[in-house]
């Protein structure tokens, strides 16, 4: 097409990534600041205001990394699976269920000190999400139900679970009918790191990604799990328990989405409220692949896209552009680093 | 008892303190912040909070901005605290999740008005706003129920919360004060704009009988159905009459200006002051009926209308006794009317509601 | 019962399913040729915007309803180019797709929020519409329903009588063997995506010009998810997306009219019908060795050679 075809390289592009993130970015800027010049505004003011509130400050840079923490647990929880190639859509699902678990423990042990209600509402949140998870991956494995269909849809039930919970049963009854539990207690309540907004989940983040780094990479759980995801039969030859390490890495992922729902509702919210579902399970597929599954990548790029949301915010506030912009310029990143990807492995070469 | 002295005066000061902090203060230029949790453009409640926001930004001395799309939660923390760190001198959070935020945000900022939308809680710097949009329901449920012929009217509701619930019991009883045989049904659709699903859920109500939909949803899907089966609908938020001429009859409607108006003249004059609930009625203007349709025959108008003057006047409050909930038990014993306590937190239908409340 | 229940139930069911059975059939479409595209929420909003917009400025609906299908296939365009042409990840993409869709339409529809435009109104079809009960449910809808009811036969007879269908199938199993036996693959891909983006549009389209006569923000409502999952759902076959769509449409529909009776049970779990029942049809479709595998080379990009 166009006289020019794709030729493959010898040896993949090694300083290729950052120039292509810096190249599609600076695409994708340029339509943006076209759009936002359309709307009648500067573009040039736009981008230093999107800027200013990405990066601009040391609170700004301080809400990002807030931000990213439940985007970067759902998204390494989802990765695990991805890895042997289990299409776990259901982070959304296990981010709820992991909620309702530490809720749970909050609830019924109230008066248990910090020390031990936290674990335990850790644990419960890690065996609820995992569940969540669990569920499809048995369904896949004893009747081969596709895992897509059966995530998303759990992922339905499992916010209207969250809601008939606060709606009903687990409703606060000081808080004049609204749709909130009782607040949690003191030893419920992750807390703040010294003076900063930071609450301790973010260390729980740093320990979340090492630990699965070095899972992967040291222990021979993990190199079967890269092994069975070269294929079912792959797995077969090598001998591997190809249904076992299913479950492992669906329960894995639903833990970690899990554990990202516990801090969101004991850190951020210190209750369980509907609102808590923002849709982090959907970036959090969006920041895996990206992240080409990597640890380190994804923290990566689930900082760089909270940094966004978070500047886009700031747009709003300084200068009214509506926040369906945000989403704009999210999809044109998104789909031009994308494209951009190719010339890692490709060169475009003229047609002879 | 020293002890108790010495803590008396000490939180008499700090009140005090609090107070100081805008007693006196004047200011010449007032920066006001909005949260929202929808989009505006929806022509919903944000796009009717965003109506009070545009009509204070016309006045000389307010320079205003808004952050829409903002989810409860984390992010709505973050937009708050960012309006308070640009000084902005105040900030209203207009939906009912940022109250704890807000709370938590305006002891860090006591410089700062806040004012939050629905809530129950204040602090020295925090008031809480809302209108009394019962009372609009009131006089819709009275349109509603002279306007039946079925005596079965459908209501489409987002979530049962106090707010939503105050309204369909309102408009129940508006309706059952013109005519006791009607009933209303309630379906809920468990999200507050979704045009499709409330439109399916419209029709769901119109197959069942209903001859007169309301409803307490953002979007004019529920509208839409009555029109296409030549039935009523009332509208809420705005004035919907645009969106379905041919069914729609009236609707209840927000009017934000008068309230956040005498907001930023307060704190411009330095009078401001939190631990406050204001909870604006129909003698205020913050909540109204639109215009009727040329559909509503005019005694019914002027029914309404005199009901209308009557609470504006004070001598409806409505909620009076007896109100007797589903199972028919007494719960408003007669003569007594329902405290604003009672009211913020209601959670059960009164007689002649189908429906439940979870 | 009957008259007053279930035959408006029913009716109901038709209107609610079409829009996600056209779109079920599109992304069916696309998957058969390989590609698996997750943008169709975002291009069924898109498609929603664009038809109300053409309505709008011209007063055609027909020619609305044709441009919804054209945008459905400009969004499968941008998909293409990064799946096919760059090789980029498909499941990035579609939600990348996504993304900027739903951002796009309410970017731009802002001005037409509250307007009014022509559309598409229910009409009986003389003779059919008096059948007892059948006449009332089917055949008391719009243009675009009567349209949708020959859609799958027509898909049926295009992916397994023509060429051109057998040759996308056959692409999306296994396109070094296409390719060998002289199929452009790579062709066909695009052909398949662009088609199917056409009818993704199509279901979008519906929304804003038949299902409701509005143009408002997230008008696709979650529906372009539910037509990915139908898609698995009905193992690729139109004939299973007719049936899943209408279950679907017709579950939803359902619980709306228990709470319109004035049942005790909570809504929460009322609205989890439909998802759940989806997941408990698939199980039982599992226990009675019914399935159908995903075309073995869905997701997977044909690299190009050299």
């Amino acid at each position: 097409m166009l006289g020019y075809r794709l030729q493959k390289r010898d040896e993949p592009w090694s300083w290729g990534a950052p120039i292509i993130v810096v190249g599609a970015l600076v695409l994708s800027l340029g339509i943006s600041a076209l759009l936002l010049k359309l709307q009648g505004k500067s573009a040039v003011e736009g981008l230093f205001v999107l800027w200013q509130g990405s990066f601009g400050a040391s609170w700004a840079l301080e809400d990002a990394l807030l931000k990213s923490i439940p985007i970067f647990l759902c998204a390494l929880g989802v990765a695990t699976a991805f890895r042997m190639q289990v299409w776990n859509i259901g982070a959304e699902g296990q981010f709820a269920l992991g909620a309702i678990g530490a809720t749970w423990a909050a609830l019924n042990f109230p008066d248990l000190p910090g020390y031990l209600l936290m674990p335990l509402m850790f644990f419960s949140a890690a065996v609820f999400g995992g569940f969540w998870a669990y569920i499809p991956a048995i369904l896949r494995l004893k009747l081969k139900v596709n895992e897509i269909i059966s995530t998303l849809m759990l992922n339905y039930i499992a916010i209207l679970l969250l809601e008939y919970l606060v709606f009903g049963v687990w409703k606060d009854p000081k808080s004049y009918g609204f749709p909130v539990t009782p607040e949690f207690t003191g030893g419920a309540v992750i807390g703040q790191i010294g003076d900063s907004r930071l609450h301790w989940g973010f260390v729980v983040c740093i320990g979340a990604g090492l630990g699965m780094w070095a899972f992967m990479r040291f222990t021979r759980l993990g190199f079967d799990i890269k092994v069975a995801g070269e294929g079912q039969r792959v797995a077969m030859y090598s001998r591997l328990p190809y249904g076992k390490l299913t479950i492992l890495v669906m329960a894995i992922s639903g833990a970690l989405a899990g554990w990202a729902g516990c801090i969101e509702t004991s850190a951020v919210v210190n209750r369980l409220q509907p609102s808590i579902m923002v849709g982090y399970g959907y970036t959090a597929i969006v920041v895996a692949w990206l992240a080409r599954l990597h640890p380190l990548y994804i923290a990566i790029s689930a900082y760089l896209l909270a940094a966004l949301r978070v500047g886009v915010e700031n747009m709003q506030l300084e200068l009214q552009i509506p926040a369906a912009f945000g989403s704009i310029m999210e999809g044109l990143i998104l789909m031009s680093v994308l494209a951009g990807q190719m010339l890692v492995t490709y060169k475009i070469r003229r047609k002879k | 008892m020293r002890k108790l002295m010495i803590m008396v005066i000490v939180a008499a000061m700090s009140v005090m303190m609090a107070t100081a902090c805008f007693a006196g203060a004047k200011k010449d230029k007032i920066k006001v912040g909005f949260v929202y949790v929808s989009p505006v453009a929806d022509a919903g409640y944000s796009y009717a909070q965003d109506q009070g926001r545009i009509a204070i930004d016309k006045l000389p001395y307010v320079e205003s901005s808004f952050v829409e799309s903002v989810a409860e939660g984390t992010d709505s923390e973050r937009v708050v605290l960012n309006f308070a760190r640009k000084g902005y001198d105040i900030i209203f959070g207009t939906s009912f999740g940022y109250m704890d935020p807000m709370v938590k945000i305006s002891k860090k900022f006591p410089n700062v008005a806040f004012m939050h939308c629905s809530g129950f809680k204040t602090t020295p710097n925090m008031s809480n706003y809302f209108g009394r949009m019962y009372q609009a329901r009131y006089l819709t449920g009275m349109v509603a129920g002279m306007m039946t012929k079925d005596n079965v009217i459908g209501y489409v509701a987002a979530f049962p919360i106090p707010e939503v619930i105050r309204g369909i019991n309102a408009f129940a009883l508006g309706a059952q004060a013109v005519n006791p045989k009607a009933t209303v049904r309630v379906v809920w659709t468990k999200t507050w704009y979704n045009p499709a699903l409330e439109k399916d859920a419209a029709i769901s109500l119109l197959d069942m009988g209903a001859d007169v939909i309301a409803q307490h949803q953002d979007s004019p899907g529920p509208q839409e159905a009555a029109q296409e089966r030549g039935k009523y609908s009332i509208g809420y938020n705005s004035d919907m009459s645009k969106l379905a001429p041919k069914s729609h009859l009236t609707s209840a409607i927000w009017n934000w200006a008068p309230l956040f108006t005498n907001v930023v003249e307060q704190v411009r004059d330095g009078v401001w002051q939190g631990n406050e609930s204001l909870w604006w009625g129909m003698d205020q203007g913050v909540v109204d009926i639109s215009p009727f349709s040329s559909m509503v025959p005019k005694e019914v108008q002027d029914k309404v209308l005199a009901a209308k003057k009557e609470i504006k006047a004070g001598n409806n409050a409505i909620f009076v006794g007896p109100i007797k909930d589903q199972a028919g038990k007494v719960v408003v014993p007669a003569g007594q009317t329902m405290e604003d306590g009672k009211l913020l937190g209601m959670s059960w239908f009164v007689e002649g509601v189908v429906g439940n409340t979870e | 019962m009957l008259e007053s229940f279930i035959v408006p139930l029913l009716a109901a069911t038709v209107q609610s399913g079409t829009p996600i059975l056209y779109a079920t059939l599109g992304e069916i479409l696309t998957e058969k040729g390989g590609i698996l595209n997750l943008g169709v929420e975002g291009m069924m909003s898109m498609a929603a915007f664009v038809a109300f917009a053409v309505a709008y400025t011209t007063g055609n609906p027909w020619l609305a309803f044709i441009c919804g299908g054209l945008a459905g296939t400009v969004m499968a365009m941008l998909h293409g180019f990064v799946c096919i042409t760059c090789l980029g990840n498909q499941v990035v993409s579609g939600l990348a797709l996504t993304i900027l869709g739903v951002g796009l339409c309410n970017f731009l529809g802002t001005p037409f929020i509250g307007l009014a435009a022509p559309g598409f109104s229910k009409f009986a079809v003389p003779v059919l519409s008096s059948i007892p009960y059948l006449g009332k449910i089917f055949f008391r809808q719009d243009a675009l329903v009567y349209f949708c009811y020959f859609i799958p036969f027509i898909f049926m007879i295009f992916m397994n009588r023509t060429r051109l269908g057998i040759a996308i199938t056959a692409v999306g199993e296994k396109p070094g063997a296409a390719a060998a036996a002289g199929l452009k693959a790579v062709k066909l891909r695009w052909m398949a995506l662009l088609g199917g983006g056409f009818l993704i549009g199509l279901g979008g389209a519906y929304l804003s010009l038949a299902y409701t006569h509005l143009w408002a923000n997230g008008l696709a409502g979650g529906r372009g998810w539910i037509a990915v999952a139908l898609v698995i759902f009905a193992f690729w076959r139109p004939g299973r997306a007719v049936f899943g769509a209408y279950l679907f449409g017709g579950v939803m529909a359902f619980q709306l009219r228990l709470q319109a009776i004035g049942t005790h049970i909570p809504s929460s779990l009322l609205l989890m019908l439909p998802y759940a029942l989806t997941i408990l049809v698939l199980i039982f479709s599992a226990v009675r060795g019914r399935g159908g595998n995903a075309p073995s080379h869905l997701g997977i990009n044909i690299e190009p050679e050299g």
